[in-house]
């Protein structure tokens, strides 16, 4: 079905994305949370979650309310549903930085904080699942890329569930030995189906289809693409299901790793080599900024990758399991995202501007809205900032990681100001600017008009 | 109308056409190849056979109002049919070469 409309709620959620991020690297920076407090601590759970929930999650929801009909070719099932889930995943996530705050110093008011944001972040997900769920499950069958947002919301699910366990286990609000064992050996399952199977399988999925719209390759179905999905949705399915079994059983977790780290390694060479074919046929050859910066995003993906191969093979993997955490959120999720935004919010702005006046106007080109000369110098600080991080944390010297966090605050806060003048369509020329019929667009909500 | 008075119009029908771009390639359809075909018949209903660069693209509903507003804006034309079309799906090689050339887009064998 054509008329795949625009998504009234995705810069809402964008917002609160890049407000998390920023957010959690101010905190980074000045020095609350790993590596100043252990990598268990409360401190460090709270930054944890603000980057997964706050800024990954958020960004990544908001950006398959307008991505999935895409991909699909089929309208949203519900434009109203965005909206309940922001509200309950925001106050789902603030309900759990305030129970781990009160974790780490149990005082004020006895509220059940913890139980709270299980509850709201379970609801906030579970209306984001329904929605997808229902395009997906309307659209069949599926293409390739839209199968990996399927087992990416699988993914999630089994993300949330366990999360919701330890936020009513750790808040106290149940003590049925069944739920505090899952509690006490799940969140290896809890951060793989979170980092590898939501946000990072999701993201790949998504990748393939968007970096050849951008690029203007060729969208054929490799065979190796059947195979990272297959290998990758069975390294996810050993995790969740073979998790809950060993667990169920009284068993450690580590063979299911063990299988699952080497079908997910499998997948990734795998999207690695895909990746690299579709950059090689591209018909554009001279590519934008964020099509460049997706590509500096999957180096630190195989980077990450190739740490963690060798500080496996160093038997130090448990010792710098933060630095490849972080390598891997910031250096392959957080560019990826930062440098897809760049585009999607000025794609999502032409669309709402200028669409409504093509054939009526001259109008500017999508290009016309950014400047990318300006806006790469802040992705190369971010990313070079990432790099040093990673080093920083190898290297245990939590002042100089203190540091580059800054940087990277800064760098993302000058990533964010390129993005409200694209809002605002500040750099497109004033000639062109604002035809008859053409008014600036909101900040935080899109207002799609008909022609 | 003879049939080279229609085969004028659908000229300068395509010809306003140019004036709707495809927003992410920012290049105007015509040259990108995304209008397949444009037809006038003897009474002037002219019927235009387009596609977009991708199924499912946000665009296609603006991209058809444009097209049907810059072909109801020529004189001579009575009624303007749109059809949207996958079949064949567009490639970067039904650019003409003016695009291409624009864009800095390479040919290959295996579009």
């Amino acid at each position: 079905m054509i008329g795949v409309t625009i998504s009234r709620w995705t810069m809402s959620y964008f917002a609160a994305a890049l407000a998390s991020l920023v957010a959690a690297l101010v905190l980074m920076a000045s020095g609350y949370g790993f590596p100043s407090d252990p990598i268990r601590a409360p401190e460090t759970l709270v930054v944890v979650h603000l980057v997964a929930i706050g800024w990954l999650s958020l960004l990544m929801c908001g950006a398959l309310f307008q991505f999935v009909p895409v991909l699909v070719a089929y309208p949203i099932h519900s434009n109203a549903l965005p909206l309940p889930a922001l509200v309950c995943l925001a106050g789902g996530l603030a309900a759990l930085i305030l129970g781990f705050r009160q974790l780490a110093a149990p005082v004020g008011p006895e509220i059940p904080y913890l139980a709270l944001a299980a509850v709201s972040l379970v609801a906030g997900f579970a209306l984001v699942l329904w929605n997808l769920g229902r395009t997906l499950w309307a659209a069949r069958p599926l293409p390739l890329p839209a199968r990996f947002v399927v087992v990416g919301l699988a993914g999630i699910a089994a993300t949330a569930g366990f999360g919701a366990i330890f936020a009513l286990v750790l808040g106290g609000a149940t003590a049925n030995p069944h739920l505090v064992e899952a509690a006490a050996a799940g969140l290896p399952i809890h951060a793989v189906a979170g980092i590898g199977g939501w946000l990072t399988f999701t993201a790949m999925g998504v990748s393939y289809r968007l970096l050849a719209m951008f690029m203007l390759a060729p969208e054929h179905d490799r065979a190796g693409t059947g195979a990272v999905f297959y290998l990758g949705a069975a390294s996810l399915a050993v995790v969740v299901l073979g998790g809950v079994a060993a667990i169920c059983a009284g068993r450690t977790l580590t063979i299911v790793l063990s299988v699952a780290a080497v079908l997910g390694l499998a997948a990734l060479g795998l999207y690695g080599r895909d990746m690299i074919h579709l950059y090689r046929v591209r018909r554009r050859r001279a590519i934008e900024l964020n099509s460049r910066m997706a590509g500096v995003a999957l180096a630190n993906l195989a980077a990450a990758v190739a740490l963690t191969l060798a500080l496996l093979g160093a038997g130090a993997f448990d010792r710098h399991v933060g630095a490849v955490v972080f390598l891997a959120a910031f250096g392959w999720l957080s560019g990826l995202g930062l440098a897809k935004l760049y585009k999607i919010v000025a794609f999502l702005t032409w669309l709402e501007s200028y669409g409504p006046v093509l054939g009526k106007a001259a109008t500017p080109r999508v290009q016309d809205l950014v400047v990318e000369r300006r806006a790469a110098r802040w992705f190369l600080l971010y990313f070079v900032a990432v790099a040093g991080g990673t080093v920083a944390l190898l290297a245990d010297a939590p002042l100089a990681f203190r540091g580059l966090a800054g940087v990277m605050a800064t760098a993302t806060s000058g990533i964010v100001v390129e993005l409200l003048r694209i809002r605002r369509l500040a750099d497109v020329a004033v000639a062109l600017r604002l035809p008859d019929g053409v008014h600036r667009p909101l900040l935080l909500v899109s207002r799609a008009r008909q022609a | 109308m003879t049939e080279a008075a229609a085969a004028t119009l659908a000229e300068r029908v395509e010809d306003a056409l140019r004036l709707v771009i495809d927003p992410e390639i920012g290049y105007n359809i015509v040259d990108l190849g995304l209008v397949y075909d444009v037809a006038v018949e003897a009474d002037g209903a002219a019927r235009i056979t387009m596609t977009t660069t991708t199924r499912g693209c946000p665009a296609t509903d603006m991209l058809r109002a444009g097209v049907r507003i810059r072909a109801q804006g020529v004189a001579g034309v009575r009624d303007v049919a749109i059809e949207l079309t996958y079949d064949p799906p567009w490639t970067p090689r039904m650019m003409s070469a003016e695009a291409k050339a624009f864009l800095g887009v390479a040919d290959a064998e295996d579009d």
